[in-house]
């Protein structure tokens, strides 16, 4: 691996890089298939942070679903993830899924992870939300951060070219309309051109553009913005999972993520009056009921009058021995103690938080977009998840899918036409106009995020989504003021926020029906998931809809 | 929402020659941490400041910075009126951004073996303590060592003994772990004190590497001569002089009524080098109704072989000291040096209770000294400090005899973890540190309750370092001359 820093030529841009494949993020999608596409030579990786601090993978708490034991099989995970996506998942890219899920967590084991194993020498397990076998994989609950330290280190063994700090700004295309690079800003606002055969987008996902989110300082959606700003179509935008349990104390950390394994271990939910409530939404599977129905359930319990007083309800898990705390969960205890509340002897208090967009780029199981020369994978993309994902499914959708993109864009042809400069152009000009502007990025980044979460947030209607993205557009429309170079990219940024938070709202203005983590208040027709005549919505610049399908009575 | 007034330093290379601070009144919402006052800063006042960020639950490392002079994440710390932010102690590229990459790519990658299998549970446990670091490098800006030696920092040795733990790496770790600085580090501790994820890095890495590189014959000679002396005569320090085990009964009966009892634990240094320290600790307890026992079949207590991984023979005097104690039913066992203290608290099971000299007097509480008149300052023992947790009662004890006391910064003096012995110029280049900071609170008089601070300190600054037993001897000594000049 090669580190690069500030560049040093100037031209019409500051740096000009070129690379057959092109990865942008650092996640454990991009790393991985950075660590792929190595095989085929001349990678460049764009980390927006430092590789390994950014993105959610680090973050990730609770595990990485994988087949590993004879009692369970591929089939039952390809059911359970189906059904957790209330079937809108694309079955060719969950057969992807469950089938390499083992694989790759092999592959993990053998460069070095250190998940937790059973007393008889097996990757261990444990249950989680929709599952109907424990096939969660851990590394206790910093399972995410494991996988990144492992991929890194394997990463560092190739001859990838990493540029940290770097944010990649839009795409640039050849002659033929195939992308062919982007162009980035570095840490100090100076302009770097990236060349390449094939470019991989693993930028993760965006729900900073709700108020209340799980999602690191980084997701705030630029890969769906850049795609779309590039013609891609993206699928499912609507499908925007808040997780059932988010902090709510102290109020600059509220939606900080507090783990599914908290319920995986035994946490169980109480209402303000102490009544264990999920009994009334699924006594059958409790806590551990798909993340849609637990996220729902809190909300009605808030909304009508049966939370705390700072609006949560309480995950308790002081039943359980002081030691498993301890061990299963020590960056939960670590946390919350950091607040002055200490899980072994008090309960948590929760409410939702959006987590995680199941929509994003369309691809086909070889991770390929819409349009030639960009692949993608990771959280980025849509299909995988459906309506709702399964916790445990992402870590593993990272490395599946991230290997898949890197060996298709490692084998993808070099690049035959020139790259477009009037594209480059458009992108400086862009830029440039920043320092004319006059609006404040961060006064747009705080409205945007509670229009989003006021009027786009778990339970929807066609009135206040039209709200919403009258408002979201008006916002994007505004003149970003940068007060210096360094300042372009938060214009970039909050920018990428305003497009993907107005294809959530456009996507969810497309779905009439309720469906997984799609709530519309005002349905205008019911549907059973299996059988739902509705398919995917799409949205790219060329066109914006929702596909229909033959379901067998 | 409250309104607080903080301190941020600004540095812009392009612009500045050095670093200032720059003041901010900011509003921010109850139980803000350091990063939402850094927000407000950045949207209220000044949108330029660069800062990093970004998981905002202390699972990244990237938001690292020190507050009030500690290394804290912005995104955990509570955000406090009046405070002080700074960037870590590494190089600034603006503001509050450091560079990390440097030391970032000294952590060691994994080398997977090609055949390289799942590790057995035992294996997985023995590793996860060391896994949990986030490279957020607190442990890199606080370490003292990094301050006069190359040592590649706690972090980094950290990831060696990871390495080491793990049967799938087939890379050299040892003699890695050599050249990142293995022999650099005085077990101080301040690493594991400003580590958010409580890393114990000297404990569970530095020791353990210190113990494989034993079992290679790399440790280095001088501590493998205070080896040699322990296992010959029992103590790590050659006998120049009447030890204080010769010069003391069994049992030292008080002065007065007997209000407690404790067996005493001398340790090497107060025994060999500096008995008459320890003769004036016994006089302060005989004067405040303290019986004490001095078991005289007692030994080292192995810290000097801890501390520099040769272990193969300290059970053996574990079992002597325990069963020195034990067969006598003492139910307390006092120490005056903390080297020796933090040993018996944190590596022995003991089944007597261990207490520092200090928590013995405090909570008996002590017959007052005439203060002595004299401007004082204390230096907190590593070992006693972090190793014990114990801060306060020295400074109570400490104010009850002298007529001043002034603190000064804490911070490793370089006598421990075999640096004294093994890197003499390590030792020496962090006691001149010490000197300068005695210098700077204008001291007659440095006070500390270790052995081995009082006998390093001694020899790099010419103030008088005093143990605070004889301080407090001086005191009633002084008082005692007082009565009868007015009897």
């Amino acid at each position: 691996m090669v580190l690069y820093n500030a560049p040093t030529n100037k031209m019409l841009v500051d740096e000009i890089v070129d690379a057959h494949v092109l990865v942008i993020g650092s996640g454990g999608a991009g790393v991985r298939a950075a660590v792929e596409a190595s095989r085929y030579g001349g990678v460049v990786l764009v980390s927006k942070t430092i590789a390994g601090k950014g993105g959610c993978t680090t973050m990730a708490e609770g595990g990485y679903n994988a087949v590993l034991r004879e009692e369970d099989s591929v089939r039952v995970h390809r059911d359970d993830t189906l059904k957790g996506g209330a079937y809108l998942n694309d079955p060719a890219l969950v057969d992807a899924l469950v089938r390499e899920a083992p694989e790759r967590m092999a592959d993990l084991v053998r460069w070095g992870a250190v998940f937790d194993v059973t007393e008889d020498r097996q990757v261990a397990q444990r249950p989680f939300g929709g599952q109907r076998f424990p096939r969660t994989c851990y590394a206790g609950d910093r399972t995410g951060h494991e996988m990144i330290m492992t991929l890194l280190d394997r990463l560092d063994a190739t001859d990838t070219h990493l540029y940290q700090e770097v944010s990649v700004v839009d795409f640039v295309k050849d002659e033929n309309g195939a992308v062919a690079g982007a162009v980035a800003l570095d840490r100090d606002g100076d302009v770097v051109l990236f060349r390449s055969d094939a470019t991989v987008l693993a930028t993760g996902g965006g729900t900073q553009a709700y108020d209340i989110s799980t999602n690191s300082a980084a997701g705030t959606g630029d890969g769906f913005a850049m795609a779309y700003r590039a013609g891609a179509e993206l699928i499912d935008m609507e499908m925007v999972q808040f997780h059932p349990t988010g902090a709510v104390y102290p109020y600059d950390a509220r939606g900080r993520l507090v783990t599914e394994a908290v319920r995986g271990e035994g946490g169980i939910l109480l209402n303000a009056r102490r009544e264990r409530f999920m009994e009334r939404y699924d006594p059958e599977r409790m806590e551990l009921s798909t993340r849609d129905v637990v996220a729902r359930a809190i909300a009605t319990e808030v909304l009508e009058g049966r939370g705390t007083s700072r609006g949560g309800v309480y995950l308790d898990v002081t039943h359980l021995p002081a030691e498993r705390i301890e061990a299963r969960l020590p960056v939960m205890l670590e946390q919350f103690l950091a607040f002055g509340v200490d899980i072994r002897r008090e309960p948590m208090e929760v409410a939702p938080t959006a987590h995680h967009i199941m929509g994003g780029v369309r691809i086909t199981p070889e991770c390929r977009t819409t349009i030639p020369g960009l692949f993608a994978c990771g959280e980025v993309t849509g299909g995988v998840h459906g309506a709702n994902r399964l916790g445990g499914n992402a870590l593993a959708d990272t490395q599946v899918f991230g290997k898949r993109a890197g060996e298709f864009a490692g084998k993808a042809p070099a690049r035959s036409g020139r790259v477009d400069p009037a594209g480059v152009d458009e992108v400086t000009r862009m830029l440039d106009g920043f320092f004319e502007g006059a609006i404040s990025p961060a006064d747009v980044r705080k409205d945007l995020k509670l229009t989003m979460w006021n009027q786009a947030g778990i339970f929807r209607s066609a009135p206040d989504l039209r709200t919403a993205l009258g408002h979201v557009r008006r916002l994007a429309d505004k003149r970003l003021c940068a007060a210096s170079t360094a300042n372009l990219l938060e214009c970039c940024t909050i920018r990428n926020m305003c497009t993907t938070a107005s294809l959530i709202v456009r996507c969810a203005l497309l779905r009439p029906e309720n469906r997984g983590a799609h709530v519309r208040l005002d349905a205008e027709v019911v549907t059973d998931p299996a059988t739902s005549p509705f398919s995917h919505t799409y949205v790219s610049l060329a066109r914006e809809g929702i596909e229909r399908r033959e379901v067998a009575a | 929402m409250k309104e607080i007034t903080i301190r941020v330093s600004r540095y812009d290379p392009a612009a500045d020659a050095e670093p200032h601070f720059e003041e901010y009144t900011v509003r921010v919402n109850e139980g803000a941490r350091v990063l939402h006052a850094l927000h407000a800063v950045r949207d209220e006042h000044d949108s330029t400041l660069a800062y990093r960020y970004c998981c905002g639950s202390g699972q990244c490392g990237s938001c690292a910075v020190r507050v009030d002079g500690k290394p804290v994440l912005a995104c955990m710390e509570e955000a406090r009126d009046g405070m002080t932010v700074e960037p870590l102690d590494l190089p600034v590229l603006k503001d509050l951004m450091v560079d990390l990459e440097p030391v970032i790519a000294k952590i060691a990658r994994i080398c997977p073996a090609p055949d390289a299998a799942l590790p057995a549970r035992e294996e997985i446990e023995a590793i996860k303590p060391l896994r949990d670091c986030i490279e957020c490098l607190c442990c890199v800006s606080a370490c003292p060592a990094l301050q006069v030696t190359d040592f590649a920092g706690p972090t980094v040795l950290r990831q060696e003994m990871r390495l080491a733990l793990d049967p799938r790496d087939s890379g050299d770790r040892i003699t890695d772990a050599i050249e990142k600085g293995l022999f650099y580090c005085t077990t101080c501790k301040r690493c594991t004190e400003v580590c958010p994820k409580d890393i114990d890095v000297p404990g569970k890495a530095i020791e353990k590497l210190r113990e494989l590189a034993n079992r290679r014959g790399l440790t280095l000679p001088r501590h493998q001569e205070v080896a040699r002396l322990v296992q010959e005569t029992g103590r790590s320090v050659e006998r120049t002089q009447p030890t204080f085990l010769e010069q003391v009964p069994e049992v030292i009966e008080p002065d007065g009524p007997v209000r407690g009892e404790v067996g005493f634990f001398v340790g090497c240094m107060f025994n060999g080098r500096v008995p008459q320290t320890a003769l004036d600790a016994m006089e302060v307890m005989k004067r405040n109704g303290i019986r004490v026992i001095v078991p005289h079949d007692q030994v080292c207590c192995g810290s000097p072989l801890i501390r520099t991984g040769q272990t193969s023979f300290v059970d053996d005097l574990k079992r002597k000291n325990i069963e020195a104690f034990a067969r006598r039913g003492i139910k307390t066992v006092m120490t005056i040096c903390a080297g020796c203290g933090a040993t018996l608290k944190n590596d022995y099971e003991t089944p007597f209770e261990v207490k520092d000299v200090t928590e013995i007097l405090t909570e008996y509480g002590i017959e007052p000294p005439s203060k002595l008149d004299v401007r004082a300052t204390y230096h907190d023992p590593c070992h006693l400090l972090r190793g014990q947790g114990i801060s306060e009662q020295p400074r109570e004890l400490l104010r009850l005899g002298v007529k001043e006391f002034v603190e000064m910064p804490s911070q490793c003096c370089g006598a421990g973890g075999g640096v004294r012995s093994g890197v003499p110029e390590e030792a020496k280049a962090l006691g001149a540190k010490r000197d300068e900071c005695v210098k700077a609170t204008g001291a007659d008089v440095v006070v500390t309750v270790c052995p081995f601070c009082e006998f390093h300190i001694a020899d790099c600054t010419d103030v008088p370092v005093k143990n605070l037993t004889t301080i407090l001897l001086e005191g009633y000594r002084k008082k005692d001359a007082e009565r009868q000049g007015s009897a």
